[in-house]
């Protein structure tokens, strides 16, 4: 049986969560700008964007955030504090579908090779209320990577705008459930939701063949169409640092800092781009990706080749972020297409 | 006038006066418009001129990339051409290797392609007919505003712009006049500046912006423009541009192609005494 949830039951939902000392993330419009912040109390949030400017993945992976902290007396190094702080139970409402599928695209990587405690204890603390989208922009993709506007990839309960400001809920995994459960009095039953992203769907784009995309990428590691696709882009980091899905770090660290009277500092994990030219630098002065369109190459290798092949799954959901941010209007769509029609006349050439 | 200005562009890339014309187009998303790098005349049709062409194209003049395609015509905004003057000072461009396609907006609102090419005609333009936009009444209120301010005051403020900043350097890299090879902020042996995005790291990097473009600013605004994070930045850049103006009693950024810039000049008869 399906249920749903009032407006002012969801007001009464996040005053719950406040109240057993979760911290409650919603999108707030605070200034020009719609961003994820701390909410009190639910009037604060605004459901009514598209989409927030930067993505739910600062909550998890935060743009710089400590690793260890250390000192030095002569020449010896002690470290100290090499355990990740206890994260903050949090609780992030209205998250868009695109957002939260993020999720298990960064669960794979953070869990992957190493385990990275600093992002899993924090997802371990963190249950995702997602709200499906009932309207686009120009710039939205999601339907094109194979996700939707009511897509439920990471999401712990889905949220779908029904009739006369009521939430259809969808428990998504156990937290979920958990969650519905101990707030059952919040919810009453529902007839079998309605859609009401089909109008929004209408207005995406069609899907694109992703294996097509990926068997020409692995066939044109060299190709002059890497030149000609990144000649306008200028090397800024906004398109991945905006991704929900990108990930890399840098570590560094900040040292100079004195504590009883030795020096002392932190290694910090910090926010990096391939699309910077220091990203891959070598200490020899030599760099493997000299030029924006090796740079650029990286990106869309990483999102629709290299990490499919690790994991299964594409490192894109489609939020279009990188479209809307981008100072000299790259558009990833564009080139996906040129990318998949290439595909397609190489085929036929077969 | 658009087809004044694919004209050009299309005589320039036939008669060989220019490799690649940098210019705008339609881009994809409605109502926008993105840069565009043509190397063959058939291609001129896709340039386009209109309100929403704000990029300054001149900081593809030192790109590498661009650099190796050879003579580079430009289609150019007076901030674009104030731009470029100013690399052409710094000698970071060689005259020659620029050609103008200058284009301005009517204080009507109209688009216009100018008849001036030569960098003596459209300095002589901009002197006659652009007022530096950092320097206008207008502008220069949010400044004395800020100025008002107790110290404390406009501590908190820009402690609490600058939290917002996430590193991407998008200001730098749109910026024409932000053209080293390695900016200070990437120098990690000694790292001058954190790179981590807090208060220090931010404040510390977007103060060293501000003022490595001190006497050098064209206000064309893109920085502040291109920021995912909303910072005023265009604040900073026109008190600086202000104090420059007060201070040293010089004219706006970009309205010389040669001769001594404010900041980067040596004189043995420097009046402060480090000098010698």
């Amino acid at each position: 049986m399906a249920i749903k949830i009032s407006k002012d039951n969801l007001a009464a939902l996040v005053d719950s969560l406040r109240r057993s000392g979760m911290r409650v993330v919603a999108p707030v419009s605070r200034t020009a700008f719609t961003e994820f912040a701390e909410i009190v109390a639910l009037d604060e949030a605004d459901f009514s964007q598209v989409n927030t400017r930067s993505s739910i993945k600062q909550f998890l992976f935060p743009a710089t955030e400590p690793i260890l902290s250390y000192s030095l007396e002569q020449s010896n190094v002690k470290l100290e504090c090499e355990e990740p702080p206890e994260p903050r139970k949090t609780v992030i409402i209205g998250s868009r579908p695109c957002d939260t599928a993020s999720l298990p695209i960064l669960d794979k990587l953070f869990s992957w090779d190493c385990e990275d405690r600093f992002y899993l204890n924090r997802r371990a603390a963190t249950v995702v209320i997602s709200i499906a989208c009932t309207d686009c922009d120009d710039c939205c993709f999601c339907t094109a990577i194979g996700l939707g506007p009511d897509s439920k990839q990471g999401s712990d309960l889905l949220l779908v705008p029904g009739e006369s400001g009521c939430y259809n809920a969808e428990p998504c995994t156990e937290r979920g459930a958990e969650l519905v459960k101990q707030h059952e009095k919040l919810f009453t039953q529902s007839a079998a939701p309605a859609s009401v992203c089909k109008a929004v769907l209408e207005k995406l784009p069609k899907p694109l063949n992703l294996d097509r995309i990926a068997n020409w990428l692995r066939g044109h590691f060299y190709d002059d169409f890497w030149q000609a696709a990144s000649l306008k882009c200028v090397g800024c980091g906004c398109c991945t640092f905006l991704c929900p899905t990108c990930h890399c770090f840098d570590i560094t660290d900040e040292h100079g800092r004195y504590r009883d009277g030795r020096r002392a500092g932190l290694r910090r994990k910090n926010w990096d781009s391939c699309q910077f030219a220091q990203f891959t630098l070598h200490a020899s002065g030599h760099n493997p990706r000299p030029d924006r369109a090796s740079r650029w190459r990286q990106r869309m290798m990483h999102k629709f080749l290299y990490y499919p092949e690790r994991f299964g799954s594409r490192l894109c959901t489609g939020c279009g972020r990188c479209v809307r941010s981008c100072p000299v209007q790259m558009d990833i769509r564009d080139q996906l297409k040129a990318i998949e029609s290439m595909q397609a006349d190489d085929e036929q050439h077969l | 006038m658009i087809d004044q200005l694919r004209r050009r562009a299309r005589e320039l890339l036939t008669t060989g006066e220019a490799a690649c014309i940098i210019g705008y187009a339609n881009a994809s998303v409605p109502g926008k418009a993105a840069p565009i790098v043509i190397t063959r005349a058939e291609d001129a049709d896709r340039l386009v001129f209109h309100a929403a062409c704000c990029n300054n194209l001149a900081v593809y003049l030192t790109r590498p990339e661009i650099r190796k395609l050879g003579t580079v015509a430009m289609v150019a905004k007076p901030a674009d051409v104030r731009a470029a003057f100013v690399l052409m000072q710094e000698n970071q461009v060689r005259p020659d290797d620029v050609k103008f396609i200058a284009v301005d907006v009517t204080p009507a609102g109209e688009c216009t392609l100018l008849a001036q090419r030569t960098r003596e005609e459209l300095l002589d333009y901009l002197v006659k007919n652009v007022p530096p936009a950092e320097l206008a009444d207008d502008a220069l209120k949010d400044v004395a505003a800020l100025e008002e301010q107790t110290d404390g005051e406009r501590w908190a403020y820009w402690q609490q712009q600058f939290s917002r900043c996430i590193r991407c350097y998008a200001c730098r890299q749109v910026c024409p006049l932000c053209y080293c090879s390695r900016c200070v902020a990437d120098k990690n042996r000694p790292q001058w500046i954190e790179t981590s995005a807090h208060g220090r790291g931010n404040l510390a990097w977007n103060i060293t912006r501000a003022f490595h473009l001190a006497g050098r600013c064209v206000g064309c605004g893109e920085c502040e423009r291109a920021c995912p994070a909303g910072i005023p930045l265009m604040k900073l850049n026109r008190k600086l541009a202000k104090d420059v103006r007060d201070s040293f009693g010089v004219h706006a950024a970009g309205y010389a192609f040669s001769g001594e810039q404010l900041f980067a000049g040596y004189s043995p008869s420097d009046p402060n005494d480090f000098f010698e």
